[in-house]
């Protein structure tokens, strides 16, 4: 047996003797030129203008139907060539009116493609200028360049009242093995399930967030909501807590995301979403806003219909975390108070709410 | 005694297809089997005169095995696949249209109908065999149900005969002669060889040449074209094209060039690239269809076209006597697994006689 010969070596031989070639100027610009010629006497070959066919189109369309009648054979050429002139001169209106029409497909199938007097050779080009730009407004939508660190430092929620609030569900998921917890962030919830002996997991989008959950000693992944409860196979999860999720999708993902939780959650599982309460008009109208990540606000009255018509039952709603301000109830006149009461409920009622329901049994 | 007919439209001397055919005429007959090749048109100086096509529709008996040899489509195959037999069809691959749109409007069309006609035969064929694996995977995608794959039979003996030697005298003293071998057509890129010639001769041998042997009959325009070419990038004599050539030629050519250069494009198989490595020449060629699994590693494959690579690649091995010692033996080697002994027990088997 020969031994296999390498060609890998070969070619790196090759490739270097072409580059010194280049580079001491034996191998310049007149070559490649020369390399380039086209072969004359009529049209490129298809397969080569297969490589770029919106550019070749743009010829195609202008060229003329070549064809000549005349016949080479000896003694009977001239009369093959009368002939074929005869039978040209005939079908010439039919043949034109077969063209005419294929030249008007062709224009307009070249017009389909024709930005500002360009046969679109640049529609990759446009292609991705739409996508950059989409992609720039998805980003610009939700201020992504602003550093978050400093949002974090002047907005973000604090530990201690986070805590609190999460504390209030925790004896929903008493006894299960699998919670999950949609946007864990630093792991406050999860900490609170472990305390109580609860299983459960968390998923976040911010990278930093997921490893100081996993310092801590969580199991925590970086992903996205919807992909990852789209992936759990069906029953394999027993309670969702997601806590100031909803605002941040759009209302057709939040329903993809219901409908993928019904396929995910054992029979019977809790289902807890906090959002703001923006029934309260100073949190609608004011400190919703204030996260300019935050994309629609979400009435609890909608969200408690989104769960119901996507089948999950008992659902409820709890406010909590009331307003620091309010006005003073304080009247003796009765009217007065039940304005003021009313007032208060509508401007300084509780700032979040949760939305509670249960997978179905079986 | 059952008997294996075969059949293509045209047998000629000197084409790969027609040797094909009366190689395995002679291995049936070995085998016990009644066989003759049929043919709707003939050419003049076979060894062995073919039989027309309409005999077939007498002799075809529901035992026997209908060969059908399939590179270009004629009307005769729709009648054939009617016959009761066992219908095999071996692919000996179509070049597509579209090498032939805008350069040979009677070929694009030929081409055409080949393609078309390959499918809708496929229901009345009991195997497709590609005679590469490329060609096998044609059939798979033009519906064949049952396909499998089995090189050409090629008769090395043919290589052995003594080179002409006017062509060895015509070829003395030039150091640089890349070869090619195939039909003037455009699937099979001379149009590229010529340009990558320029760069030969710019950049490494002022004195290079140029080899193109195969007919050109076929395809008139693109040779009309070709020459034109090299006119214009300056070439007009560092090109020869020899037409078709008898087999001392073809031999003294392979015996006598430096290099054989591939940049075709479309090859169902690609006999002389083996004929070359039989020949002791070492090979150059672009990795396309089937050419890299006939080439199998035994010669330099261009994994793209690149003509300045290909030209120092023909360069290279004409020059470096290490790297062209190595690949002669590779070649030498290839051309062992392609055996008439090998390829004929194969065929047996994969043919099921």
């Amino acid at each position: 047996m020969t031994q296999q010969v390498d060609l890998d070596a070969l070619l790196a031989e090759v490739r270097e003797r072409v580059r010194r070639k280049r580079e001491r100027g034996i191998y310049g610009a007149d070559v490649v030129a020369l390399m380039r010629t086209e072969l004359p006497g009529g049209r490129r070959l298809l397969s080569d203008d297969m490589k770029d066919p919106v550019g070749a189109l743009a010829e195609a369309l202008d060229d003329d139907v070549i064809y000549d009648p005349t016949s080479h054979k000896r003694i009977v050429g001239p009369f093959i060539t009368l002939g074929r002139r005869i039978l040209i001169s005939l079908l010439r209106w039919w043949m034109a009116a077969i063209t005419d029409r294929q030249e008007r497909i062709n224009r307009l199938l070249a017009a389909t493609f024709d930005v500002e007097g360009q046969l679109a050779p640049r529609f990759g080009e446009r292609l991705a200028r739409l996508e950059r730009e989409w992609q720039q407004r998805k980003e610009h939508e939700v201020a992504a360049n602003m550093h978050s660190v400093y949002f974090q430092a002047r907005f973000g929620g604090d530990e201690p009242v986070i805590r609190e609030q999460s504390e209030a569900f925790i004896d929903l998921f008493a006894g299960r093995d699998r919670v999950l917890d949609l946007g864990c962030g630093r792991g406050i919830f999860l900490e609170l399930l472990k305390d109580k002996g609860i299983g459960g997991y968390g998923i976040d989008l911010d990278p930093k967030m997921v490893s100081q959950a996993r310092e801590r000693g969580f199991e925590a992944f970086e992903q996205d909501a919807l992909a990852h409860i789209e992936s759990l196979p069906a029953k394999s999860i027993d309670g969702v807590y997601a806590r100031h999720i909803a605002e941040h999708v759009l209302p057709g993902d939040l329903v993809a995301m219901l409908r993928a939780l019904r396929r995910a959650l054992q029979p019977g599982s809790p289902v807890v979403f906090v959002t703001p309460n923006v029934s309260n008009l100073s949190v609608g109208a004011h400190t919703f806003w204030m996260d300019p990540s935050h994309l629609r606000p979400i009435p609890p009255d909608l969200f408690k219909f989104y769960l119901e018509v996507e089948g999950f039952r008992g659902v409820g709603v709890r406010t909590f975390q009331p307003s620091d301000q309010r006005l003073s109830e304080e009247f003796s006149d009765a009217r007065a108070r039940d304005n003021a009461r009313l007032l208060n409920q509508t401007l300084f009622g509780d700032r979040d709410y949760a939305v509670v329901g249960f997978q179905p049994d079986a | 005694m059952t008997a294996v007919h075969q059949f293509h439209p045209v047998l000629a001397p000197g084409d790969a297809m027609s040797d094909h055919v009366f190689a395995l005429r002679t291995r049936f007959q070995e085998w016990g089997y009644d066989s003759e090749a049929y043919a709707v048109e003939t050419k003049p100086g076979l060894a062995v005169e073919p039989r027309s096509y309409r005999e077939l529709f007498r002799r075809v008996q529901p035992d026997d095995t209908l060969l059908l040899h399939y590179s270009m489509g004629h009307e005769v195959f729709d009648e054939l696949v009617r016959l009761p037999a066992r219908r095999v069809l071996m692919y000996h691959n179509v070049t597509p249209a579209e090498f032939f749109v805008g350069i040979n409007p009677h070929s694009a069309a030929h081409a055409r109908l080949g393609e078309r006609q390959l499918a809708r035969l496929a229901p009345a064929i009991d195997l497709g065999v590609g005679v590469s694996e490329f060609n096998r995977r044609a059939l798979d995608a033009a519906g064949y149900e049952t396909t499998a794959s089995v090189p050409i039979l090629i008769d090395w003996s043919r290589l052995d005969v003594e080179p002409d030697p006017e062509v060895r005298a015509l070829l003395a003293g030039i150091h640089s002669k890349l070869l090619f071998v195939g039909r003037i057509s455009p699937n099979k890129r001379q149009d590229e060889l010529i340009r990558m010639l320029a760069y030969y001769r710019r950049c490494i041998d002022p004195e290079a040449l140029l080899v193109l042997v195969g007919g050109h009959r076929d395809q008139p325009q693109y040779f009309a074209r070709l020459r034109a070419l090299a006119d214009a990038v300056g070439l007009g004599g560092a090109v020869r094209f020899t037409g078709a050539v008898s087999q001392a030629q073809l031999v003294g050519y392979y015996r006598a060039a430096s290099c054989f250069i591939s940049l075709s494009e479309h090859e169902g198989f690609g006999v002389p690239l083996l004929e070359s490595m039989y020949s002791g020449l070492p090979v150059v060629a672009l990795d396309a269809a089937a050419v890299g699994e006939t080439v199998g590693g035994a010669g330099v494959l261009l994994p793209e076209k690149d003509l300045a690579e290909a030209a120092e690649a023909c360069a290279l091995v004409n020059e470096d006597l290490g790297w062209r010692a190595q690949l002669i033996d590779a070649g030498h080697e290839r051309v062992k697994s392609f055996d008439p002994e090998v390829v004929a027990a194969k065929t047996k088997t994969v043919l099921g006689l």
